[in-house]
Order: structure tokens, then sequence, then C-alpha cells
């Protein structure tokens, strides 16, 4: 086995007994990087240079990871206990900030922002003896489904079909984990951002209760929304990733004291007696036809379904029982009501963009302050930023906020009772992540409104704030990864992650479970 | 025509919290370098997260109550939307539509003038919430070109906003809402209420109307007046203003007006055309302010006495006049103290009154100590009291008595017994000084003789020099009066 293909459990298994030291799993990971990577994203960069590379790095700080590396090899020598993460490589969603490293947000706004603190997930993960490997890329301060937005190029491609976009926001993250570039990554979820590039790259990737994992070092976009998560190859290593950042937080206020359970030790008790239920309305996609304003249904594909039904009867198999026909009837909703609220968070949260402080600031044409303000925020923003600030603007306006804004509200309200009802019948739901599988490189790109039709069966795990999660769940015909995911109420990680593990262990022998991304060396 | 005027006052309390409101920057930056008090959290870096620190809710709620407004179980923060450089997120973090409190009134006591006898004007709360201070921008021109310096110490300094219905009829009613604010904000502590430091800040809306009408005509919005005195001035400029424009058959337009201290005069800022949109919503990274029952209660537990309560009823039950009732309740602690000491004194309330109006000022005017930290304590000065009540010393023993007792900390009656300033009223001792004074100045007891019987307080005055001011002058009287028959 390669060092590079390992587990985070195992890598962390591997350096206690001394077998590898932490040095040598970082320099297989640099290797492997140095070998799939290629060029990083960088602000006005190429973006169909080397093609069939991954591209999931702005930022590599490999003189960082080699101190911590040798910090943990030290600590081993001298005897002294090692945190859970010791020694395991990760890569952190360029949407964190990390004292003294560029935190970019993908944006050209950000893009000389050195940050002054590091977020504290991050923070968690290097105090359990993570190894940080640096930054990857993402769409535009997370708005987007591709990558394709990131204002730093190229952008990450689909390990499996470098033809074919990694899915987003979490591009990078599940890129890196998908190319054996890193074990673990830290991503966020605000519509299915984590749950989706997961899904389109066969990694794991979970979405945490809201409020589960601190949000603080977190450049936000939806605040009521976003969700920092794991991104990782197999169930236990996003247990075990979750187990370090969860938890209360002296400085997010939205971070909640519920005890954090032991999530790896909990893996493998099955799911002998769990009701788990399947939703008709996840199985079908509801959307407005741009020419006509009607509303229209299409099923998802046959190889979604099936293998969502696939996975509901080797549970069976295992003891859960079966509960079909789980209404979830403002499924539909999520997508408006999610337009509408993340905007108008967005909005304001772009505000202190201003050129004022940090970041960039326009330099020809200054007049005034005014005309600093619109030249640094019209240069420095691509069209997604701009798209959700205008949208967001306009929804949160005095005259127009009942309209708008507060009736999303509203409908977030009855989309959390939909899971409210539907959890005091069943423990999980077991759904398609998305409706697809990774699509074509440029095949959706500027068509907003459609891209976010990849997010209709993850957002309203966001707009309810209940954890969910993704995983691989076998190849389409074309050979790429399609998910499946699992949702459940508050706080229950445990349960989720002891669903997917037993999936995980139905599967074993499945043939695509040997299957890799195919990428020259 | 006459005119009624019509005052409105938006005021912006400073709460003299330990932190800011919402990261661990300390609260009070006077005197502090510019940019030297800030932190990610209050400059607004990216991905930065506010946590609200309970006492600015606890200060809040005590201001809420002791303006006689309700208290609601749970309020929320929002976020007002809008761009300048010293508000480094771009919005700050208010309150709206559910804030802190609702309603409310505080009554102004007007003494009487000339031209009127006393009234009651009661100011009704329009909205009183909290929110984050923003920064300080200074402009400057440098080389011909103007550039602003943005000092963000003050980002994220606690506030209470507090506006009044246009309930203020004058310039003076104006400044004594002020000067009453100021004492109850002080009185409660919860705020130093320093207008020169900006602990205290006033914008006034002034618009007038012909005395009986019920409508509002268009106000005028006074910013950037530091002092009570500059409010009251400011506001009587702008009502004169007002009634030329008037009397010249001019409209009044909604300016925002600056007024210079240094000139007295105000100045245009601006022309407010349309109200600006902030765009509010609730701040999703702060949770609702739940102020539970078993919270308040532990907020209100010793909560005071208010200074307009204790006023009346040290009118009402010590029977002073207004104007000691005034004085001894403008701060609390010299409140208290008068309470304690006519406690320990028991005695007529108005000649304690005197004692601290006179004396006792005097010592806190000079040391700038309040009455709750003098050496002095409450029971020492009624016991000095006490003391020239029953003739053990007389008045002026009694006054250098209470500078030593304030120097020493020493009781009264220490000092009394060591220095021996016990009034000497023995006969025998008094005859003896007395008989030696007459035998030693012939001449004067010959005038005396004479008729020139008013050299008998030269005779009086010679005896207590001799005695060290301690002798009981009237029986020194009587003795002289017996010698010089």
């Amino acid at each position: 086995m390669k060092l590079h293909e390992l587990t985070a459990l195992e890598i962390t298994q591997k350096i206690k007994a001394r077998q590898v030291s932490a040095e040598e799993v970082l320099d297989a990971h640099l290797r492997r990087i140095e070998a799939v990577d290629g060029l990083p994203g960088r602000l006005d960069g190429d973006s169909s240079a080397e093609p069939s590379k991954v591209h999931a790095f702005i930022t590599l700080t490999a003189e960082r990871a080699r101190a911590q590396a040798r910090a943990v090899d030290e600590k081993l020598a001298a005897g002294q206990d090692l945190g859970p993460l010791a020694g395991v490589p990760v890569t952190v969603k360029d949407i964190f900030c990390v004292e003294d490293t560029p935190s970019t947000a993908a944006s050209k706004i950000l893009a000389n922002f050195n940050a002054p603190y590091t977020a504290t997930a991050v923070e968690r993960m290097e105090a359990a003896g993570a190894v940080i490997l640096g930054k990857v890329n993402l769409d535009e301060f997370t708005y987007g489904s591709s990558n394709e937005s990131s204002a730093f190029q190229p952008a990450p491609r689909n390990p499996w079909d470098t033809s074919r976009v990694p899915g987003g926001s979490s591009g990078g993250s599940a890129a890196s984990v998908a190319a054996y570039e890193a074990p673990l990554s830290l991503g966020t979820d605000t519509a299915g951002s984590i749950r989706q590039p997961a899904a389109f790259c066969g990694v794991v990737g979970m979405k945490p209760t809201y409020g589960r994992v601190s949000r603080y070092g977190l450049i936000a976009f939806g605040s009521s929304l976003d969700c920092p998560g794991p991104l990782s190859r197999t169930v236990a290593d996003s247990a075990l990733m979750l187990q370090t950042i969860a938890g209360a937080d002296p400085r997010d206020a939205t971070a909640v004291t519920v005890p954090v359970p032991d999530y790896v030790a909990e893996l493998e008790k099955g799911v002998r007696g769990l009701k788990i239920g399947l939703s008709p309305e996840y199985f079908q996609i509801t959307y407005l036809d741009a020419v006509t304003g009607k509303l229209e249904t299409q099923p998802v594909p046959d190889v979604m379904k099936n293998a969502v039904l696939d996975a509901a009867q080797r549970l069976a198999a295992m003891g859960a029982e079966i509960v079909e026909n789980v209404p979830m009837p403002h499924t539909r909703y999520g997508i408006p009501a999610y337009f509408v609220i993340s905007r108008v968070e967005a909005a304001s949260n772009l505000h202190r963009f201003d050129g004022v402080k940090y970041g960039y600031r326009a330099q020809a044409g200054i007049t005034d302050l005014r005309s600093m303000y619109r030249r640094t925020r019209a240069e420095a923003f691509g069209p997604q930023p701009k798209l959700r600030i205008l949208m967001g603007m306009y929804v949160s306006a005095a005259q127009y906020s009942e309209q708008y804004y507060n009736r999303a509200l509203r409908v977030r309200s009855l989309l959390r009772r939909d899971f409210d009802e539907a959890f005091a019948k069943v423990d999980l739901l077991l759904t398609p992540t998305t409706p697809t599988s990774a699509f074509p490189i440029g095949g959706l790109y500027g068509d907003s409104v459609l891209m976010q039709y990849a997010d209709q069966l993850t957002v309203p795990g966001n707009h309810a704030g209940v954890p969910g999660i993704s995983i691989p769940a076998g190849l389409d015909a074309d050979g790429l990864p399609i998910g499946i995911q699992f949702l459940g109420p508050d706080f229950s990680e445990d349960i989720i992650l002891r669903a997917s593990r037993a999936y995980e262990v139905a599967t074993e022998s499945e043939s695509w479970r040997q299957a890799k991304p195919a990428l020259a060396e | 025509m006459d005119y009624e005027v019509v005052i409105g006052l938006e005021t912006h309390i400073q709460l003299n919290t330990q932190t800011k409101i919402f990261c661990a920057c300390k609260a009070d930056s006077w005197n502090d370098a510019p940019n030297t008090n800030i932190c990610p959290v209050c400059t607004g870096m990216p991905g930065v997260l506010p946590v609200l620190n309970r006492t600015v809710v606890e200060k809040g709620v005590l201001l809420a109550v002791a303006m006689n407004a309700d208290t609601p179980p749970v309020s929320y923060f929002d976020r007002k939307n809008y761009f300048y450089p010293d508000l480094p997120k771009g919005f700050q973090i208010s309150q709206f539509d559910c804030s802190l409190a609702k309603g409310g009134w505080l009554d102004l006591p007007m003494p009487a003038t000339d031209k009127d006898p006393a009234y009651v004007r009661r100011v009704r709360i329009h909205k009183l919430h909290i929110e984050e201070d923003a920064g300080k921008t200074k402009n400057e021109s440098v080389g011909g070109y103007s550039r602003r310096l943005i000092d963000f110490n003050r980002c994220g300094v606690p506030l209470v906003e507090m506006v009044t219905e246009p309930d203020l009829r004058s310039a003076d009613e104006a400044a004594q809402y002020l000067t009453r604010l100021r004492q109850l904000l002080r009185w409660i502590g919860v705020s130093e209420a320093d207008m020169e430091k900006a602990h205290l800040r006033c914008d006034a809306n002034v618009s007038i109307r012909p005395v009986g009408a019920d409508y509002l005509n268009t106000k005028t919005e006074i910013k950037n007046v530091n002092s009570i005195e500059a409010v009251r001035a400011a506001i009587t400029k702008e009502v004169e203003r007002q009634k030329a424009e008037y009397a010249a058959g001019r409209k009044i337009e909604s300016w925002t007006l600056e007024w210079d201290e240094d000139s007295q005069s105000l100045k245009k800022m601006r022309s407010k055309e349309t109200e600006a949109d902030y765009r509010y919503f609730r701040e999703p990274d702060l949770l609702p302010v739940y102020l539970s029952d078993a919270w308040k209660a532990e907020i209100l537990a010793g909560f005071p006495e208010l200074p307009l309560a204790r006023r009346a009823r040290f009118i009402s039950a010590y029977g002073l006049p207004e104007y000691d009732a005034d004085i001894l309740t403008g701060e609390r602690s010299l409140s208290d103290y008068f309470e304690q000491a006519i406690a320990a004194y028991g005695g007529d309330p108005k000649r304690a009154s005197n004692w601290l109006l006179n004396d006792v000022m005097r010592l806190l005017n000079e040391s700038g100590l309040t009455a709750g930290e003098l050496k002095l304590t409450p029971a020492y000065l009624a016991k000095i009291i006490k003391l020239v009540d029953d003739g053990i010393i007389n008045t002026n023993t009694g006054k250098s008595l209470l500078e030593k007792v304030n120097r020493s900390g020493q009781s009264p009656d220490e000092i009394v017994e060591t220095e021996g300033l016990a009034k000497v009223s023995d006969d025998s001792a008094l005859r003896a000084v007395a008989e030696s004074i007459v035998a030693e100045n012939p001449k004067e007891v010959e005038s005396y003789k004479s008729g020139k019987v008013g050299l008998m307080g030269w005779f009086v005055g010679q005896l207590m020099r001799q005695m060290g001011g301690k002798a009981d002058a009237p029986k020194a009287r009587a003795i002289f009066e017996e010698l010089l028959q």
C-alpha cells in the first residue's frame, strides 16, 4: 500500500506504532500533489492549462506542513501523547482563515489577504496533530456548484474525468481527497457544497448540524446556513475529523454546547432497528421552466434512484426497517427560499470588502470615496458575487422584504416542519445526493439558476439545519461516481455515520469499491 | 404669530462596561493612540463573529427600567447595512423592530421662573435599544488632497440609543432632559455620561408650530452638540432662525445642521432628501436575547431609588427646600451620605443639610472624591454636629474638626479628647484669665467704664485668643460684665 493511499485512521495508527514517520507521510502526499495536481490556481491564470491535472490547490504551504509533521515526530520521539489526527495531512478550503497564510475565498478582492488569525476548525485540527497541506480552490466566495467561478484558474477538475467539474463549492476539497492528495479536507456546506462535490468525486462528505462546528474564521456566505464539515474517502475518517472539529466555541455564539459523542466508537454498531425513510419528493426534481414559466417535474435518473433503492435493500438486510413514502411536501421550495435568504445574507456579508482595510483597492480613476468603493468592487468581484449582491440588495429593500425575504423565512419554517414530521416517524432519510453525476466543464456555467438545481436535494437540510452526508454509491455508465445521502434530525451525526458505515460494509466486495481515478502521474 | 417649540432628542449613551459589546477589547479607549485597542472581531476581518457581552444587556435593562420602559422577554439583533469607512463590517449590529425595551418616560421637574410657576414635563421614549459604536473618521488635507484617517478603537463600544418623542417644548426643557438623564445614568451606574468624552451624545430634532396646532412641521436635525449648554444654545438659535424663516414667508427645509462651538452658530451639513434604506434583517450570527424572569430579577437586585423620587421624598419627608433636595440628590453617593448622616444625627434634617451643603460639599470639591469615599463618614459628621448642638465645642471648632477628621480618619471624640478642644465653661478658669486681662489693660478698662461699651467684644476676643478659641463665649462675656462694673 502506498503511503498516500492510507486513510487518516491508518496514518495515525502507523505513526503511533512507529511504522512510519509523519514527515514520510507528508513527503508521500507532497509527491502525489506534485505528480497529479499541476499548476495551482492563480489570478488571471489560464483556465484550460494542463487539462489532465487536478488543480485542487491555490496555496500549498509545504514548509508550514513540514514544521507540523516534524513536531509530531518529535513529540512521538519524546514519548509525548499524540493527538487524534497526529501526522494526518489535511487540505483546507480557501474560505477559512489560517494565520499568516493567504486566505483568498478564490476572489480577486482577497487575493492579497493574509489572515491575522486561524479559524477554530483549523486550529482544532492543528492542535490534534494534523498537518495542514494548504488551501484548496472553490467557487468564488463559495458561490457555485462547479468551481468554475473561481478567480483562481485553472479551477479544480474532477479526478475521475478531468474534462468534468469536481462539483462545488468545496470542489478543491473533494478533488484533493479523491485524487489521494490528502485523506481529509475541511469544506463548507451552505446548500450542498460539501455533499454535492463529494458525490461528484466519489468521496464521503458530511454537513453537520448547524452549530455543531464553529464558523469562526469561515468567511461567511449565508451565515444562517453555512456549516463547516469533513470530506474523506472513508466514513471512519469523516467521523474522526468531525470528532476533532465539533463542539462549542466561545468565539461563535451559534456553536452549540451539546456534548460531542465519540463518533468513531459508535461506527460499527450497525443499523439494526433503525427506521430509514424514503421520500417520493427526493426522487424528482421540480423546477420552473425558464421559457414557459411553468412548474415542471422530472424524475431523477434511474441510476440515482436505483442506487438509493439498492442501499435501502442492503440496509434492510442488515436489520433496518425501510419506511416508504415519507412526505416532504415543501422540498421544491428549498431552492427559491435559498435564493432569497442566502443572497440577503451574502450581500450583507460582502459589505466589508470595500477596499478600505484589506484586500484589493482600485487605483485608477478614484475621485472620491464613492468612486473608490464602486471601482474596487466592480474590478475585484466576479460575476457570481455581483449577481448575489444585486439580488440580495433587491429582496431585502424595505419595499420588497415582506414579499421576498420574510416570505422566504416562512417557507424555511415549513421546510423545517417537513423534517420534524418525518423524523417523528423515521430515524433517517435516505435519498440521492444529486440529480446528476459530474457535468462537463463549461456545460452549465453562466446559467446559475439551472446549476442551482444540483442543490435541490441537499439545500432543504441547510434550511432546516439538520445534518446530512453523501457517501459513494457506485459509478454510472460513464464511470462517474454517484452519491447517496442520509439526512437525520439535529445532532444525529453518530447515527448517520453508523448507517453510512453499515452501507460501506455491505458494499465492501463490490467491484466499484476497488475503482480509483485514473490520473496520469 | 406665537409659536410653540417642538423638540425630540436622540441620545447615544456609551455604557461603562469593561469590554466591548462583541469582543474582548477594552471598551474605553480615551487617550489611547489610534488603532491600538482593536482585534479581528471589531475591525471586521473576514470570517469573524460577534459574541454578545452579557453586561451590555444588563446595563441596558437597568436603564430601561429606570426609564419606566417595558423589557420584553425576547429581543433580537439586526444588521443595519450601509457603507462608511469607519464601519468596518459595512453594517452596524443594532436592534430594529424587537429591541430590548418598549415605551418608557421621564418626568422632568421644571423649576419656577419669573414668568412661569414650576411644572413637570413628561417626556415619552420612542425607542431604546443596544448597538455597537462605529469608529472615528478624521478628515485632513495633505498637499491639496483630502484624505480620511480612520481610528477603529471605538468600533464595538457598547451604546444605548435612546430617542424621545417630540415632547420637549423649549431649549430649557431639552437641557433639563439631558441634565436629568446624565444624573440618572451615573446614579444607576451604567455610563460615565461625560458629554465631553462623548459618553453621552445628543442630536436634537427641532421644529416650531403655531400655538394650539396639533400637527408637526418640517424639522431640522442638529448634530455635534457636545455639552448641555451647547444643546440649549443651538436649539435657541435654531428656533430663532425658524421663526424668522416663517416670518419671511419661507419654508423650513429638512436640513441636517451642525453646531459650531467656536462661533456659536449652526452650519448646514446636508439636505435630507430621502430616508436611507438600511435593509435591516436579523443578525444571523447572534442568538435572540432571552431575558428570563430570573435573569431580570438578578439584574434588578438592589435597584436603587431613583434621583427624582428621592428628591421628592427629601422634600416631603424631611421638609427640605427644593434647592437643598436638588443638590443632595444630584449624585447618588451624596444622597446616600445625607440619609446615613441624618439617621445617625437624629436632629433637624435641615441642620444636617446646611452642614453638608456648606462644609462637606467644599471637602468634596477640593478632593474630587465622592461622598462615600470621604474619611469623614456620615456617622462622624453627625457626631460633630451633635458636639456643637450640645455646646461641647463651638461652631468654629466644629468646622475645623470636620477637616481634621477627614484628614486623619480619627473619630471626632478622639480628636476632641487628645487635642483638648472641648469648650471651657469652668467658671474659675475663665475668671482667672479674665481677671489678668482686666489687670493688664487699664486703658481699655478706663475707656469701657467711661461708656465705650463696644469694647466688650475686644475683651472677649482677648480671652478667646488666650484660651485657644475653646472658651464658652456667653459665659466669658458675663464674667467681664461683672468685673468691669
